[in-house]
């Protein structure tokens, strides 16, 4: 007994020393050792003597990483990726290619991951490309990386990808956000999209879900708004871009957008010319913009877009939710903005200016910006299905006049209604009418106001 | 040379180990193995006996704190950090994946240990007197091994930690008046954030573990000064009384001298007193039934320590400690599970919070600690204690089935759904 105990004991220590040696041997030959191994081979056909060949074969094996504080992220992606800024391997096989046109974007600045998506952490092949349990981002397939340009390019055109403008249009004139919240502004019966490309949705079910909301995600509330496959894939690539990140003020800093270009179309978008003139041409509510960044300095302008009442108590002019570049698009047009431009605004409209136009055209701004439009309509023609609410649809406002006072429309935008049930015992209809109260001030709900009560149409009378 | 053998007789003074005194003194002159008699039975050390359980959730609690002790080096406890420093343990850090591992996995086998521990205790009826105080040390033993499981349960800061937590501080909540203020004081804040991960990194690499390690000295000192392991059931005498015997004299009759001490042999005696020893002692019959407890005791502990260090680096090998997502205090996932120990207690909740969130929680670990005082029954023969251990193996029985259900039972909103069955979706 004593014996075979000993004997015990002396097994199970050499067991434990060899399991210690497993394990040793398991730490030390991590796949990435044999990546940079054949990198090397590589790299030391190309020298001339066999003393360069084993100098370079004898360069240490270790891990590389480019740590990024401003983006809050490590990236050890080269190390394996040995060659993204060695323009002599731009055909060397991969992983060593050399990384093409990546202009200003240098690794070391930007790493891999912000655009590529991935786990920048990790160190062997399978966890790196995010193919695994836990990590929401995956690497992005080659059609949707560009849409990753959007994470730091938040705002204007990001040059090469015109999927990202448009998504972001069709996003802020479908009335999107009457039911889903973007940064806080937004309707709740939808999902907040916030950080939706930091989900765990592919960009195919993104795409698939925009073209039909009820295939890939059944019983959804959402209507199926008829994309088309181009507006489909522009929205994903959008909702790619929208990772909440903190992205550190190096990357938020981007220069390349306050073009005059952009400025014009905020300008056309926010319907400056409905108050504005320039040289004359437009409308006299508000002051004259030829020359306005001659007679006052870049931040008293900046100041006066964010905080109009704070410049000039009193002041008509609306708030405008506008970031910082595209405030700085917007001087950079007034620099440049001539009455011949206030002409060709002027004609691309669809009515004359009227005095009133000024709050009629802020409601617009309002009912579109706040998502009202994703059920009602851009033309107020509502129709999206809505099961069993009475007439089984969103109600079209065209006639909104014939069956409330003004006054009972304002309280139903401040307060909210559940629609009237077609059948009392059936489900509920997963549309409603949400509370703007916090949202919308009084002053913006008396604009939308306004805003339904020029598109009232009169009815036939009999 | 001289020099040298000074060195070394002042380091180790004992006699040669081939002489029995040199057997004796390895134990007495050694500060760390005078934990143990000089002489054991030799039934106590069969294995059938205690499965040497309490020497394995030691061993696994000495893992712990060399391997918690380098995890300390590479973790800094405030979120996100915490949770990059995961990745990089896996994927960075030299034998990192094998000590995250080795913390892991020896976390859970020292809380399936200490409760199995515990049921072969009170199988054997060893809680009796005279070991009923130290019956009470094990079972705030048991808690303080829970409070660390679950404290270190957050640390890696990912949703399945997160999530644990909220469940598990969520569920001591319930307690009625002092409820939510405990879990206000635990997390530092109404929900779990970085407050809550600097406590519980408090709690778990300094106030647990130094309650742990006094607790466990009381509690090996106990063992000792109780009278040693109790004895196999099997090798119980019918009359308990006779185990107990007086020593010395009354002090009413003659004087010492005079007196023919008792044939029975106790240790530890500095002086020769009245009175009856607290601690079981042994007779002579049994005396002869004993043995040195080096190198017999000490070679069947040492198999059992690299029995229990290969097992945990053999599963440290081959089953990867799992880490979810970082925490994200705005996803839900459904269903959200507390650590797995705790989930007959959220069982329960899902029936009623206050039943299964105040009064069984309450009620067992009452029980628990009143055990050896409420059975007043001083057999240990199973024969004379048949309903107790029917009972206390009821007590098992329910907490390994709620346990079973709440772990694989359970599916998005707390539905039942057998473990085959996949659910896909849940909070999309």
């Amino acid at each position: 007994m004593e014996r075979r105990l000993q004997q015990a004991f002396f097994t199970l220590s050499i067991l434990a020393l060899a399991l210690i040696l497993a394990a040793e041997w398991q730490a030390n030959t991590p796949s990435w050792k044999n990546y940079q191994r054949t990198f090397l081979q590589l790299e030391a056909q190309d020298e001339p003597n066999a003393a360069a060949k084993a100098a370079v074969l004898a360069t240490p094996l270790d891990i590389h990483q480019v740590m990024l504080t401003g983006l809050q992220r490590v990236d050890r992606c080269t190390t394996c990726h040995l060659g993204v800024d060695d323009p002599t391997l731009k055909n060397a096989p991969e992983p060593y290619r050399y990384h093409a046109n990546l202009g200003p974007h240098i690794p070391s600045k930007f790493g891999c991951t912000i655009c590529h998506g991935g786990q920048g952490l990790a160190t062997d092949k399978q966890n790196a490309h995010g193919n695994v349990a836990f990590w929401p981002n995956p690497l992005l397939s080659p059609d949707y990386v560009r849409a990753s340009c959007g994470r730091c390019h938040k705002e204007g055109d990001v040059p090469g990808v015109p999927e990202l403008t448009e998504g972001r249009h069709l996003f802020e004139t479908q009335g999107c956000r009457g039911c889903h919240k973007l940064n806080g502004v937004g309707g709740s019966i939808g999902p907040d999209l916030s950080e939706e490309g930091a989900s765990t949705r592919s960009p195919d079910w993104l795409e698939r879900h925009f073209l039909a909301p009820n295939a890939v995600s059944a019983g959804s509330a959402m209507p199926n708004f008829h994309f088309t496959k181009d507006q489909a894939r522009a929205l994903t690539y959008y909702m790619l871009s929208l990772t909440n990140e903190d992205m550190g003020s190096y990357y938020a800093s981007v220069r390349l957008i306050p073009s005059p270009e952009y400025g014009r179309e905020l300008f056309v978008e926010k319907n400056c010319i409905a108050c504005h003139n320039v040289g004359g041409v437009g409308a006299k509510t508000g002051p004259d913009l030829l020359g306005v960044t001659k007679r006052h300095s870049p931040e008293w302008l900046d100041e006066q877009l964010v905080n109009p009442q704070l410049v000039y108590p009193g002041s008509s002019m609306p708030e405008y939710d506008l970031e910082t570049n595209a405030r700085k698009a917007l001087l950079a047009f007034m620099t440049t903005a001539t009455p011949d431009d206030a002409q060709s605004i002027l004609s691309g409209r669809k009515t004359a200016l009227k005095p009133e136009d000024v709050a009629i055209e802020a409601g617009k701004q309002d009912f579109a910006r706040f998502g009202c439009v994703g059920c009602h309509g851009t033309e107020l023609q509502g129709g999206v299905p809505n099961p069993n609410a009475q007439g089984g649809e969103v109600p079209s406002l065209l006639h909104v006049a014939d069956d409330y006072t003004k006054d009972e429309v304002i309280a139903i935008i401040r307060d909210g209604k559940a629609p009237p049930l077609d059948n009392p015992a059936g489900p509920t209809p997963p549309l409603y009418m949400p509370s703007w109260k916090h949202v919308l001030s009084d002053e913006d709900i008396q604009r939308v106001a306004d805003y339904l009560w020029s598109k009232q149409q009169k009815k036939e009378s009999w | 040379m001289n020099l040298i053998r000074d060195i070394w007789r002042s380091i180790v003074r004992r006699d040669p180990l081939s002489t029995d005194k040199g057997k004796s003194e390895l134990v007495f002159l050694n500060v760390w193995l005078h934990i143990h008699p000089a002489k054991v039975k030799k039934e106590n050390m069969k294995f059938r006996h205690s499965f040497y359980l309490g020497f394995i959730t030691f061993f696994l609690f000495l893992i712990l704190l060399t391997t918690g002790i380098a995890l300390m080096c590479y973790y800094r406890p405030y979120p996100p950090q915490a949770y990059q420093d995961m990745k990089d343990l896996q994927f960075a850090v030299f034998m990192g994946p094998f000590l995250r591992n080795m913390h892991r996995w020896a976390a859970h086998g020292m809380v399936v240990c200490v409760f199995l521990h515990m049921c072969r205790v009170f199988y054997t009826g060893s809680y009796k007197k005279p070991r009923q105080f130290n019956w009470v040390v094990g079972v705030v033993l048991l808690l303080l091994t829970l409070g660390l499981s679950f404290t270190g349960y957050l640390l890696p800061w990912d949703q399945l930690a997160f999530w644990a937590i909220t469940v598990g501080s969520n569920i001591g909540s319930y307690a009625p008046i002092v409820g939510g203020q405990l879990r206000e004081l635990l997390l530092g804040g109404h929900s779990v954030g970085e407050a809550a991960l600097l406590r519980f990194y408090v709690l778990h690499v300094a106030v647990l573990p130094s309650a742990l390690i006094l607790l466990t000295i009381v509690h090996f000192w106990r063992v000792r000064k109780d009278g040693g392991l109790s004895r196999p059931v099997w090798k119980l005498k019918p009359k308990k009384t006779e185990n107990l015997v007086t020593i010395g004299v009354p002090p009413a009759v003659a004087p010492l001298q005079t007196t023919t001490a008792s044939k029975d042999k106790t240790y530890g005696l500095m002086e020769v007193v009245t009175g009856k020893p607290i601690f079981e002692t042994i007779t002579p019959e049994e005396e002869e039934d004993t043995v040195f407890s080096y190198p017999y005791a000490f070679v069947r502990e040492a198999v059992v320590l690299m029995g229990t260090v290969t097992t945990v680096m053999v599963m440290s090998l081959f089953l990867n400690a799992p880490l979810e997502q970082l925490a994200n205090p705005a996803k839900t996932p459904n269903p959200a599970k507390a650590p797995w120990y705790f989930l007959g207690l959220q069982e329960l909740v899902s029936h009623s919070a206050l039943l299964g969130g105040v009064v069984a929680p309450a009620l067992m670990v009452l029980a628990l600690l009143l055990i050896p005082y409420l059975d007043r029954n001083p057999s240990r023969h199973p024969a004379d204690r048949k309903w107790i251990l029917w009972l206390f193996t009821l007590f098992v029985v329910a907490n390994v089935a709620l346990i079973v259900v709440g772990t694989f039972f359970r599916g998005p909103g707390w539905a039942l759904v057998p473990p085959w069955v996949h659910v896909t979706g849940g909070a999309e």
